[in-house]
């Protein structure tokens, strides 16, 4: 393809996004964590839908979906079951965190963990530890935004000025309008990647079968490649074992990025207005992992899979639509990226300097947007240039983590008798297990490492929660009047009744 | 304190409870085996479409669910 329509497109879309971007911040002012962190907790239904929606479709969407679909067959729909889960852990425990956010003053999930269990120790660990995962997410995701720009403009823009380029773009609309900015960039990218994903899709089915049915595909695939059709996919390796311990594991990771989005909402009616309807938006993957099944039989000899529908387009699309594509996978991995790293400068503002700097809101609101330039200027850049080959390894590592602080939320929302010795001990042991079991023996008996790491942790925390002194009861209190005032207010009267009548039998009434 | 697991505490508040058990079911062995094994639906292999069943019910089951909680609180039927 010698166009230069495709990259003139896909730039278009770097400056309609940064425009959106920068106009998102409409004269509000940026200089505290409530307006520069949450958005002032202003978000409408709209928005938030679109902003959670792009936010959890990445560059996965558009290159490695296509590319599991591509290697394995079925065994990618997985993603779309635990995306749908996530919605509905969202509808529970969203509004719950929007209303902790809004009657206490959080802005991260860090300072949510530090209060309930009132130890800043524990906020500031957890949002140290949360950032791994999250830096090497957005690395990742620059990492495919910079491979596009390359890709598109025929190798003219090499990767470490795609890096640069895409990291600037991002650093000056966060820096002036902080979480607005996302939302509304969010919303933009995310009908992008809705109406660029069915136009690829049903073009590349139309191309290779002469009409619009998906069925023609898989009655294809079914003939010469079976074994791609059913579970456990053409590498044999998803078990129903790992397909379900997956989907629980990766429904139950509380990403930073995800608490703050929660956060940002207008009221906690809105948050549960918009999860209802989440998972329809997460038809967006099945026409870009319609094009891995169709490479399989078109484009057999591929050497990276996650090349797929790029390599489809180049070779059968009209160079619009390859355009398109490009500006729809930039908009994924720019969607994704920027949360994160917006998520990892204010967690390290609020939960780590300023406890231990003893600094002012207002000063921490003004050295937060400040630090997203040195966390992309030295960690994500670098990284993302160099690309590491540990740096696939860093985020399981990290992602494994975020699926053991799973304690510190049951405390939250499930079980006031959890306690600061307990919440640290189970996600110590779940973190080791979890490691141990994604690097030195994989996924023991088919199982996911995070899962094994949950059985390990969830027994340690209860126990030592029981053996340990409770958080002060004014502070579960506070917590559980909003997690669950009706259950609360039973338990409390039932708790009285209980205690009038030891009294009565002790008088001997 | 409270040593005990938040759980429902009326009837719409059980029902909501294990209908959301219910659809996290769907997606989950052993269902997901059985539809594993069942014959394409629409020309499309079984676990393609039961992928969108579980989404579809998922937000039927949050659609429904709406309809039980209080509109302005952060909670909802605990």
């Amino acid at each position: 393809m010698t166009s230069s329509l495709p990259l003139t497109i896909t730039l278009g879309y770097v400056l309609v996004v940064m425009a959106v971007g920068l106009h998102a911040r409409r004269g509000r002012r940026m200089d505290s964590l409530e307006e520069w962190g949450v958005a002032g907790r202003s978000m409408g239904p709209v928005t938030l839908y679109l902003l959670i929606a792009a936010g959890s479709v990445s560059a996965y969407t558009f290159m490695g979906a296509p590319g599991w679909a591509y290697a394995k067959g079925v065994p990618v729909f997985y993603v779309v079951v635990y995306l749908a889960y996530l919605a509905l852990v969202a509808w529970y425990c969203g509004p719950r965190v929007w209303a902790f956010g809004e009657r206490f003053g959080h802005v991260t999930q860090a300072s949510a963990i530090a209060d309930r269990y009132q130890s800043p120790f524990l906020g500031g660990l957890s949002a140290l530890v949360m950032s791994v995962g999250s830096l090497a997410y957005a690395v990742l995701q620059t990492v495919g935004s910079a491979y596009i720009l390359t890709v598109m403009s025929g190798g003219a823009i090499p990767v470490w000025l795609g890096v640069i380029g895409v990291l600037s773009c991002i650093a000056l609309y966060l820096f002036v309008s902080g979480q607005r900015a996302i939302g509304r960039t969010n919303a933009f990218q995310g009908v992008l990647m809705f109406v660029v994903a069915w136009a690829v899709g049903l073009w590349a089915v139309h191309s290779a079968t002469g009409g619009w049915r998906f069925a023609a595909v898989f009655d294809r695939v079914r003939d010469e490649h079976a074994a791609w059709l059913s579970l456990p996919g053409a590498g044999g390796d998803m078990s129903f074992r790992f397909w379900t311990t997956s989907v629980i594991v990766s429904m139950l990771s509380f990403m930073p990025p995800v608490w703050t989005q929660w956060m940002s909402a207008a009221s906690a009616a809105t948050i549960r207005r918009s999860a209802t309807w989440l998972p329809g938006y997460y038809l967006v993957i099945l026409p870009m992992v319609m094009v891995g099944f169709i490479g399989i039989y078109t484009l057999p000899e591929l050497a990276r899979s996650d090349t797929v529908v790029l390599e489809y387009a180049m070779q059968h699309l009209p160079a619009l639509l390859v355009g398109l594509l490009g500006a729809g996978t930039l908009a994924a991995s720019m969607s994704s990226c920027e949360p994160f790293i917006h998520s990892v400068a204010l967690s390290y503002g609020k939960d780590v300097i300023q406890p231990l700097c003893g600094l002012s809101d207002a000063t921490t609101a003004q050295l937060t947007r400040w630090l997203i330039v040195p966390l992309m200027a030295l960690i994500v850049a670098p990284l993302a240039i160099a690309e590491p080959g540990s740096l696939v390894m860093i985020l399981l590592v990290g992602l494994g983590f975020a699926t053991q602080v799973l304690p510190a939320f049951i405390g939250m929302f499930l079980w006031p008798r959890a306690s600061r010795a307990g919440v640290i001990a189970g996600i110590v042991v779940g973190f080791v297990v979890t490691t141990a079991f994604t690097t030195l023996w994989k996924h023991p008996l088919g199982i996911h490492a995070g899962f094994w790491g949950l059985m390990a942790n969830l027994p340690i925390f209860v126990a030592v929660s029981l053996a340990t002194r409770p958080v002060e009861a004014a502070v579960t209190e506070r917590f559980f009047r909003i997690a669950a005032p009706h259950w609360y207010r039973r338990r409390g009267e039932q708790a009285i009744r209980a205690h009038n009548t030891r009294e009565s039998a002790a008088r001997g009434d | 304190m409270h040593r005990y697991f938040v759980l429902p505490t009326t009837l719409p508040g059980w029902g909501l409870l294990i209908a959301f058990l219910a659809v996290l079911a769907l997606g989950l062995w052993p269902v997901i085996g059985w539809v594993n094994h069942a014959p394409g639906w629409l020309g499309m292999p079984a676990i393609v479409v039961w992928s969108y069943v579980v989404v579809f019910a998922s937000c039927t089951v949050m659609a429904i669910a709406n309809r039980f909680v209080d509109d302005d609180a952060g909670s909802g039927d605990d």
